[in-house]
């Protein structure tokens, strides 16, 4: 029983960074995902004509990562 | 060690059906969707052609329409099942005669395949024939055709999907309702608290993790709801009552363009999981923030 009560505190430890909420490592992933997907989308509707996609890449992959590290 | 194992073997074949089920047809999807492939034309074999799919999906007004309209349906049908849930919920906790008959009868909607409920609103509301526009406009006046007026058809399918679902909504409700201990309501009783500071304090922080619940489950099904309104209005008029799902039927099927609505798919699951955890985050993780030192 207590082993379980510790395997869910790992899994369930988490922090506060500069995001609003309370995370573990899998939810600043996700929103990183979340995030990645959602820049493509826009940057493919409103900015690709003028600026190429490989920038929104670029640009969602250090943000994933800032995201990811101190989230 | 051999707890583990144990465990593992356990769990084995729910992974595995998991996985065959589930992660494989999701890689699938994700796979055709960055592909051309149409599977009756002269080259039926699948082109990788990149983020095309998706250029073409955010400039596609027909898609977003209906993305906007799904949006629209998804959260007025929930919003109203939830509160007119709440208050049969509530209704079904008093003592009343006949109170489990009335259970019972207010759960049959939950019963009736979709395609049948499309089916009979449809037989409901046909001119001529069924009573609704008979009645509306001998007592109201309004005259009611679901195949001319667009904001009637709008309408017409979220009250059918708060007549068909509302029961489910119910009975999660009661199922908190009546798990809820006494002490707190007792304690707030003697305090002098009136009912509405009773709902606004106790009871609704503590059926809040059970409407989540269902608002998720309510939310994820009206986003992909198909056959009730392809049976009630066919999409119709013009293209009022074309929600995401149909919009994604008739581009995979009669036009079978495989890849566009693997894509289309893809985003309508995208948006689905966004909203879903931004109203979890809101909700449950906001709550969890420690106190600044």
């Amino acid at each position: 029983m207590a082993e379980t009560e510790n395997g869910n505190d790992k899994a369930n430890k988490g922090r506060t960074g500069f995001l609003p909420i309370h995370t573990n490592a899998f939810d600043r992933v996700f929103i990183g995902t979340v995030i990645f997907v959602a820049l493509h989308l826009l940057w493919m509707r409103f900015l690709e004509a003028h600026i190429p996609l490989y920038v929104a890449t670029l640009l969602s992959l250090l943000i994933g990562a800032v995201i990811v590290a101190r989230g | 060690m051999r707890s583990n194992t144990i465990g593992w073997l356990l769990l084995a074949p729910t992974l595995l059906i998991l996985t065959v089920f589930g992660v494989v047809p999701f890689v699938y999807v994700l796979v055709v969707g960055f592909a051309d492939w149409n599977a009756f034309a002269a080259d039926p074999t699948p082109h990788f052609t990149g983020v095309e799919n998706y250029r073409r999906l955010v400039f596609d007004d027909q898609f977003l329409s209906a993305l906007w309209k799904t949006l629209g349906f998804g959260f007025f049908a929930v919003a109203s099942e939830v509160v007119l849930g709440y208050f049969l919920a509530q209704l079904l906790m008093k003592d009343v005669p006949f109170k489990g008959f009335f259970r019972t009868i207010h759960t049959l909607p939950l019963m009736v395949a979709p395609i049948a409920v499309g089916a009979t609103w449809r037989l409901l509301t046909v001119p001529g024939l069924g009573p609704l526009p008979y009645y509306l406009e001998r007592w109201f006046g309004i005259e009611f055709r679901l195949g001319t007026y667009a904001d009637q058809a709008f309408v017409t399918t979220i009250i059918m999907d708060v007549w068909h679902w509302t029961p489910l909504v119910t009975l999660t409700l009661l199922a908190g309702l009546a798990t809820m201990p006494k002490e707190p309501f007792e304690q707030a009783q003697i305090d002098g608290a009136n009912k509405l500071q009773i709902f606004w304090h106790i009871t609704l922080p503590m059926l809040k993790p059970t409407i989540l619940a269902t608002v998720f489950i309510r939310l994820m099904d009206a986003l992909r709801t198909v056959d009730e309104v392809w049976m009630l209005t066919g999409g119709g008029p013009g293209a009022a009552t074309r929600y995401v799902g149909l919009h994604i039927w008739r581009v995979v099927f009669p036009k079978t363009d495989y890849g566009y609505g693997a894509a289309m798919s893809l985003l309508t699951l995208y948006l689905t999981i966004v909203m879903c955890w931004l109203l979890y985050a809101a909700l449950v993780t906001r709550r969890e923030l420690p106190k600044a030192e």
